[in-house]
């Protein structure tokens, strides 16, 4: 089984306050990590490893200094480690990231499974797995807590409306992972020597992966950062559905919306 | 200028000595580790008068000087200081302030019954929110006809959990600073007084230090000490002399510690020889020894303004305790260093002395408190009026 | 010069701190009252190799030289020196021994299982006459057949109760003295005639086992001679030598904790009508601690380097033991002093850290040995032989 387990390197929040009245956002310490989601989405790939065996590649998209978090992938277990790294990438929005994580995914093909972090606790984008999943042609399962393998299929526990429920999907598939789920082990101190002294982390380009400036370009334009307004608390309508909706209705009639 | 005792104190040295080798010094170790109060010397205490050490004979007290009751506190420090602690604050802080400010009435009413451990007096000032700031303090007294009801919590009243009374420093009035704060003789039983969590402490492991919590407890208006609003005043005094006994307690800890080290120095064989030859522990010693006199000298100069009535006390005791705390923590420190590995251990007194120690430059008054009372001091003449 | 820590030595530093912030701290309090560290925790850090941070992956150990195993001590004794403690008698001394001067069978027996964390280790030096001075040493080892019978007892030895296996240092030719007559063995403590003694009852450190271990008759194969036959001084010099590095970093981590605390309560505590931080007193302190525990900084990760690197590093080692218990035991009592009358209180963390911060300066050699370790290796260039 080949699993592959897309990471991101990020600026660790807990580092950072946001001053809304300055409408600023502070770091106060800079330390790159995992993004979390993410970390989980590499423990369960690393548990499928330990249950069924398998080899678990990291992957991730990133400046140089990415490579720190695929070694901390290859000291908690992972077999291999790539980095897309290339000038030619920098400030691309989330369809290209997808994009490109895409074509290096197929590039790493056969491969039995692809794993990823639900969010980014950074830009809280939520969208590269279901990107990935679309653009790779692959059944997805998302929110995932714990994961089995059954014969050939994947059993995966999931969060459903704040819920776990049972879900299964057949191979190969993409799962993303919660932060919710169980937590990331720690590397064992020899393995954290060894990941940066003897293991080696694979650097692929732009070119490495065939793609062209025009496929770089981005659809989507920043111009510039603002802070959202502080939104009122919503109302919360409860009830037996028939008499929710009758509420929402009216709610939305005293607002003259509709 | 007469640097020697009187005949009197002569004869008490001998009588504390004594009292000490006999009633409190066998116990000191019993008491840290399993955390006692000081009862049965407490009990042996008020036999000999020491637990009205201070007061006139007329209320059965044993009238010593100041001087003579800082040789008391020398000596029970040396012996044990939780015990020490435990008398000075019944005797120096609630004793003292009734002595000076009480009515006959009060006098007659308290001071003997503390002086024969009927009653022990437990000193309620700090708040958490109101240590080394006394004038933040929030327990409030209103008035309501021929009473006063209080509400509030005080922090770290050292013999609440063994006294029957407390001296209580509640607020009278919204007036700023100390000056709305008045001072009150609580019995523990009243309803409304809850002795709460009993501290857990570093050392001092005797002495029997809690939270008090008084949720509307009616207190006649009899039992208010001195005025109202001079409740603040009543405490300072009282800390002066208290911090002479402390100061003393100091000495006599550090004299302990000095006997402790010098003995294990002389029986404790390194290098083909007792340890005593070697310079660094003779530095050691030596420094001590030296301090341990200028720390007496300190306090009986002290205890002589407390017997003159001289108002320099206010500032010299001060001093006194910020000297005599940072002295006494340093030499046990040195002493225990001396004991090497067996400093370290519970059989050895000098742990327990070194632990009990590290209270003193906290217990009333800090030492950072205490040099802003003397730079205030300093400065007041040049026309600096300093504000903590 | 380059002070920048290499990348694979941040992502270890992150992995301990994350694991004592997550698997120890929460621990801390209990392991001081119930007087143990979990077997459980120790276990946790085996299975990340924190049981044999400086030995190379081929003996079991994690191969991070002592520039790793400083990191390790310094993040663990941030949040409990108890723990820290019982890795360090098993790595810093304990195994370090047999890493020094064991053969490769040796090492393959003793070392591989004593760095995954499945068996531990202890030093055993120290006698109740002899602790730094070699030549008072009573435990005889005397020769039968091709065995050692070894008999004699050892006290204050870390990990005492808990260890399977013993450095021990012998006398094994009475007429030699320390030089050529000491003579260091392996030993199991589950062999014949093995015991562990009295266990002692300290100030601090208290989850840290300290004990007695009796020698009586024990028959020692002689492949359990530890390097040469007649030089165990030269052993257990090179092992404590070591072993004061680490030592040095596990007080970094202590003082780098009490400053830390003290800096969250100056902002948290308000006095006078402001955070006390304002105070200038305050200030001095906390600039004196961070001052202070930069200037250690650089002196052990400069020794730590040293012991990498290969260079001779005694005197340094030395002074990272004696200046850093210094630096640790002053920054404690000064968190001590911020916190106040809490600072006192065993329900706040820094009355355990002062209590265990104590036994740095007199364990694994007194700070006067190290004063004296440090004179005769500057007043040996000077061509001056000093004894103590």
């Amino acid at each position: 089984m080949r699993i592959v387990v897309a990471i991101k390197q990020i600026l660790d929040p807990e580092g950072i306050t946001v001053n809304r009245r300055r409408e600023r956002i502070f770091i106060n310490r800079e330390e790159r990590i995992i993004n979390p989601a993410d970390k989980c989405a590499l423990e369960a790939a690393l548990r499928l490893k330990d249950a069924h065996g398998a080899e678990v590649i990291a992957l991730s998209l990133g400046k140089p200094a990415a490579d720190d978090a695929l070694r901390e992938a290859l000291a908690m277990g992972a077999d291999s480690a790539v980095l897309i790294s290339d000038k030619a990438l920098a400030g691309m929005d989330a369809p290209t990231a997808a994009m490109v994580l895409a074509r290096a995914i197929e590039r790493l093909a056969p491969f039995d499974l692809v794993l990823a972090g639900q969010t980014a606790a950074d830009t809280g984008g939520d969208q590269t797995a279901g990107r990935l999943a679309e653009l790779l042609g692959l059944p997805q399962v998302l929110q995932a807590l714990e994961l089995s393998l059954d014969g050939g299929r994947l059993q995966v526990v999931r969060l459903w409306d704040g819920k776990p429920v049972r879900a299964a999907v057949s191979l190969p598939a993409l799962v993303a992972v919660s932060p919710l789920a169980p937590p990331a082990r720690y590397p064992h101190g020899a393995r954290i020597m060894n990941a940066y002294r003897q293991m080696q982390v694979s650097v692929w380009t732009a070119q490495d992966l065939g793609l062209t400036p025009e496929e770089l370009t981005p659809n989507i334009e920043s111009r510039g950062q603002v802070f959202p307004p502080e939104r009122e608390l919503g109302t919360v309508v409860e009830g037996p559905p028939a008499q929710m909706a009758g509420e929402i209705l009216s709610l939305l009639r005293m607002r003259r919306l509709i | 200028m007469d640097f020697s005792l009187n005949e009197d104190q002569r004869m008490y040295v001998k009588m504390f000595e004594d009292f000490c080798a006999n009633e409190v010094a066998p116990f000191a170790q019993e008491t840290d580790h399993e955390e006692k109060p000081p009862l049965k010397q407490l009990k042996a205490a008020s036999e000999q008068g020491f637990l009205g050490a201070i007061f006139p004979e007329k209320y059965d007290g044993a009238e010593l000087d100041m001087i003579s009751y800082a040789l008391l506190m020398e000596h029970l420090g040396k012996a044990c200081v939780s015990t020490a602690l435990t008398i000075n604050v019944h005797v120096a802080l609630v004793g003292s302030a009734i002595l000076r400010h009480g009515t006959d009435a009060q006098k007659e009413e308290f001071l003997p019954a503390m002086a024969a451990g009927e009653m022990i007096g437990a000193f309620a000032l700090s708040e958490s929110g109101a240590g080394s700031d006394a004038a933040a303090l929030r327990t409030t007294a209103q008035r309501d006809g021929d009473r006063y009801i209080l509400r509030g919590s005080k922090a770290w009243v050292t013999n609440a959990g063994i006294g029957q009374l407390l001296l209580v420093f509640a607020r009278t009035s919204e007036e700023a600073g100390g000056k709305g704060i008045s001072a009150f003789l609580v019995d523990v039983d009243t309803p409304g007084v809850k002795v709460g969590y009993r501290e857990k402490t570093m050392g001092l492991r005797g002495l029997v230090t809690n939270t008090v919590y008084f949720d509307g407890a009616e207190v006649p208006a009899e039992r208010l000490l001195g005025q109202e609003g001079q409740g603040f005043a009543i405490a300072l005094e009282a800390l002066d002399l208290s911090r002479v006994g402390l100061s003393a307690i100091c000495l006599g800890a550090a004299e302990a510690a000095l006997e402790n080290g010098t003995r294990f120095a002389v029986e404790h064989e390194q290098f083909g020889g007792p340890i005593a030859y070697k310079q660094a522990i003779q530095n050691m010693i030596a420094d001590s020894r030296a301090e341990i006199e200028a720390m007496r000298h300190l306090v009986h100069f002290a205890a002589w303004l407390a017997d003159e009535g001289d108002s320099r006390l206010r500032t010299q005791a001060a001093i006194t305790k910020l000297i005599c705390s940072e002295y006494a923590m340093r030499i046990a420190n040195r002493m225990l260093q001396v004991h090497g590995g067996y400093g370290y251990m519970k059989e050895y007194a000098i742990e327990r002395i070194y632990r009990d120690l590290r209270a003193m430059e906290i217990a009333e008054g800090t030492s950072q408190i205490l040099r802003f009372l003397i730079a205030r001091d300093q400065f007041a003449p040049h026309g600096i009026s300093l504000r903590p | 010069m380059d002070f920048t820590l290499p990348k694979e030595y941040e992502l270890l530093r992150r992995m301990i701190r994350d694991f004592a912030r997550q698997e120890i701290a929460p621990l801390a309090k209990r392991v001081d009252v119930q007087e143990e560290v979990p077997r459980e925790v120790i276990r946790k850090a085996a299975e990340l190799g924190m049981m044999g941070v400086p030995f190379p992956q081929e003996y079991g150990g994690m191969g991070a030289g002592e520039l790793g195993y400083c990191i390790l001590m310094e993040e663990i004794g941030k949040v409990c020196t108890s723990t820290a403690t019982v890795i360090g008698a098993h790595t810093g001394i304990g195994a370090m021994a047999i890493y020094l001067d064991g053969t490769p069978e040796q090492k393959k027996k003793y070392l591989t299982p004593l760095a995954r964390g499945e068996k531990i280790a202890a030093f055993a030096l120290t006698e109740a006459n002899a602790g730094s001075d070699a030549a008072a040493i009573r435990t005889r080892a005397v020769r039968d057949g091709d065995d050692f019978i070894l008999t004699g007892s050892k006290m204050f030895i870390t990990n005492g109760p808990i260890a399977d296996i013993v450095s021990v240092m012998a006398v094994t030719d009475p007429s030699l003295g320390p030089r050529g007559g000491i003579t260091a063995f392996i030993v199991e403590m589950d062999w014949k005639g093995c015991s562990v003694g009295k266990v002692e009852d300290k100030m601090g450190i208290r989850g840290s086992g300290t004990s007695e271990l009796i020698f009586n008759e024990v028959r020692v194969p002689k492949e359990n001679i530890l390097g040469q036959f007649g030089a165990g001084f030269v052993t257990f010099m090179k092992t404590l030598d070591v072993g004061r590095v680490s030592l040095g970093a596990a007080c970094l981590g202590g003082a780098q904790a009490a400053l830390e605390r003290s800096i969250q309560w100056a902002k948290a505590r308000t006095q006078f009508g402001k955070a006390i931080v304002h105070n200038q007193s305050i200030q001095w302190m906390i600039a004196n601690m961070a001052t202070e525990i930069e200037a250690l900084r650089s002196l052990v990760y400069r020794t730590a380097w040293m012991v990498d690197t290969g260079q001779p590093f005694t005197r340094y080692a030395a002074m990272c033991k004696l200046y850093g218990s210094e630096v640790a035991s002053r920054c404690i009592s000064q968190a001590v002093q911020i916190y106040g009358a809490l600072g006192y209180s065993r329900d706040v963390e820094v009355e355990r850290m002062f209590r265990d911060a104590r036994i740095a300066e007199i364990f694994e050699g007194t700070n006067e040995i190290q004063r004296i370790v440090i004179a005769s290796d500057i007043m040996r260039q000077e061509g001056v032989r000093i004894s103590p």
